[in-house]
């Protein structure tokens, strides 16, 4: 092997070993009872087990915070496609001024932190519609914008590599009307986008901890990062989960996001 | 507006752009390292998807998860701070904090290089193999072309690519927070702080104004990358 190649694979290594010395670390903590002290290696094998996830999968707290997560994760993949498959579909038929501010407006949520965007919400709803910030799925909107980026570009990709125009011509010319099209016309055309955007939806939702943090909304991440103290064996097996299920969701996404480009 | 960048504020702002100025610009060093790599190694077909997929992952992740995962292997009682002592280096001894600046540059490393490496990778993909050859046919040896031809026509990239990591640290939030359980100097930290007063009240215009400063920050920076990756593209037709 060439000295240049194995500087080369060098660097993958040692990234690599980084990447995946703290995944492993948490799962080892997770569930093995031995302290880092007392571990050799004569007991790295022994004393691990999955009671930790278990206890807390039974803790009540857990519980409503994990399916308020869920639901909040759900309803916000619907919103985001209610609000954006007839949208970006007008658009890309009537007018492309129209998109291009569709676009910019969808890259905004990386110029705007969470934090910011909180902070707006808050101030901007406090008095006028104090029910928005009192009930967690008053949040919705705002996992919306937060995900913005990702799930209008997919869709996007998925408008784009479509020929819309013809595709609702046919549809409209044997009598059908525009809700109906949509439904059955384009949104099973744009299946493999839809189910990315939606994807990383879920993924945006499950992680999210600033704006339900700033709301003092008791979702997953909020949990975890207080459950830290009293169970820490069992919040850090959750936030593994929740890694793989990220993870996954990601995986998924890239998936489906290849074939919308094929 | 002027209250919040004054005083220790202002040191508030510093230290957050400095953290993130600081673990972009290793970020981009590391992230591009693996970049590089990833094309010279173009024969091994697995490692592509493999070093890709995961840094999508990773380049996502954060939060909470990517704290507890610190904290259990660079933590006091952590893994790897264990596994390094029995290799005699001794960070706690160095007095490394998983807490303190170098702790949560270190940690923010971990969505940094692999959001690098997947802006550079398209990038890298773009500069053309004729090129190469032109230069090689005209004597330029491998780190000539690299130094010469390559850099020249990836700096935009290099350059937006380190805006966008800056931003992206700047943003990050959650991490930090329970780094550090609440107490950090960090400026959304902050800002959390002012908001819910958990000590002064009568002080939320001041998280307002600090929001605001982050966004008008965070504003140039995109605008900067926008304007740099504008001129990146010109290069591939």
């Amino acid at each position: 092997m060439k000295p240049g190649r194995l500087a080369w694979w060098l660097v993958i290594w040692v990234v690599g070993l980084f990447y995946l010395i703290p995944m492993l670390s948490m799962t080892r903590f997770a569930f093995q009872r031995i302290p880092v002290i007392k571990l050799s290696f004569n007991n790295v094998f022994s004393k691990w087990t999955i009671e930790p996830l278990l206890t807390t999968f039974s803790d009540s707290g857990f519980r409503s915070s994990a399916m308020l997560s869920i639901w909040l994760a759900i309803a916000t993949a619907v919103l985001t496609l209610l609000l954006l498959v007839p949208t970006m579909t007008i658009a890309h038929l009537r007018s492309p001024r129209m998109r291009r501010v569709i676009e910019i407006s969808a890259v905004l949520p990386f110029v705007v932190p969470a934090i910011a965007l909180v902070v707006g919400f808050a101030g901007a709803f406090r008095d006028t519609i104090p029910q928005l910030i009192r009930s967690p799925f008053g949040m919705v909107p705002l996992y919306v914008i937060t995900a913005l980026p990702f799930t209008h570009r997919t869709l996007e990709n998925g408008l784009a590599s479509l020929d819309l125009r013809t595709l609702i011509d046919a549809s409209r010319s044997l009598g059908a009307s525009w809700i109906r099209t949509v439904l059955f016309v384009i949104v099973p055309n744009m299946r493999a986008s839809i189910a990315t955007a939606s994807f990383l939806a879920l993924t945006v939702v499950l992680g999210e901890f600033t704006i339900a943090s700033l709301l003092l909304k008791n979702t997953l991440p909020l949990y975890l990062a207080y459950a830290q103290g009293q169970n820490p064996q069992g919040s850090f097996a959750v936030g593994l989960v929740l890694v793989v299920l990220s993870a996954g969701f990601v995986t998924a996404a890239n998936r489906f996001g290849k074939r919308v480009v094929s | 507006m002027v209250e919040a960048v004054t005083g220790q504020y202002r040191a508030s702002f510093i230290y957050s752009l400095e953290l993130s100025a600081v673990s972009a610009a290793i970020g981009l060093f590391i992230g591009s390292l693996v970049a590089i790599a990833i094309v010279r190694l173009e024969n091994v077909r697995v490692l592509r998807s493999l070093v890709v997929g995961y840094s999508s992952v990773a380049a996502n992740m954060g939060g909470i998860p990517l704290a507890f995962a610190f904290l259990s292997a660079f933590g006091m009682q952590g893994l790897a701070t264990r596994l390094l002592r029995e290799i005699n280096i001794d960070l706690i001894g160095w007095g490394f904090r998983i807490t303190d600046f170098w702790g949560i540059v270190l940690v923010y490393l971990y969505f940094q290089i692999p959001l690098m490496t997947l802006i550079l990778v398209p990038a890298i993909d773009g500069l053309r193999r004729t090129w190469h050859e032109v230069a090689q046919s005209l004597g330029a040896t491998a780190n000539q072309y690299w130094r010469f031809v390559a850099l020249p026509i990836l700096t935009p990239a290099l350059l937006g690519g380190f805006l966008l990591l800056i931003a992206n640290a700047f943003a990050a939030y959650a991490t930090a927070f329970a780094l550090s359980s609440g107490g950090s100097r960090l400026v959304p930290v902050q800002i959390r702080f002012f908001l819910q007063g958990e000590t002064i009240t009568g002080k939320t215009n001041l998280g307002y104004a600090m929001a605001a400063w982050m966004v008008l920050l965070t504003l140039v920076l995109v605008i900067g990358f926008q304007t740099l990756v504008r001129r990146s593209e010109r290069w591939r037709q």
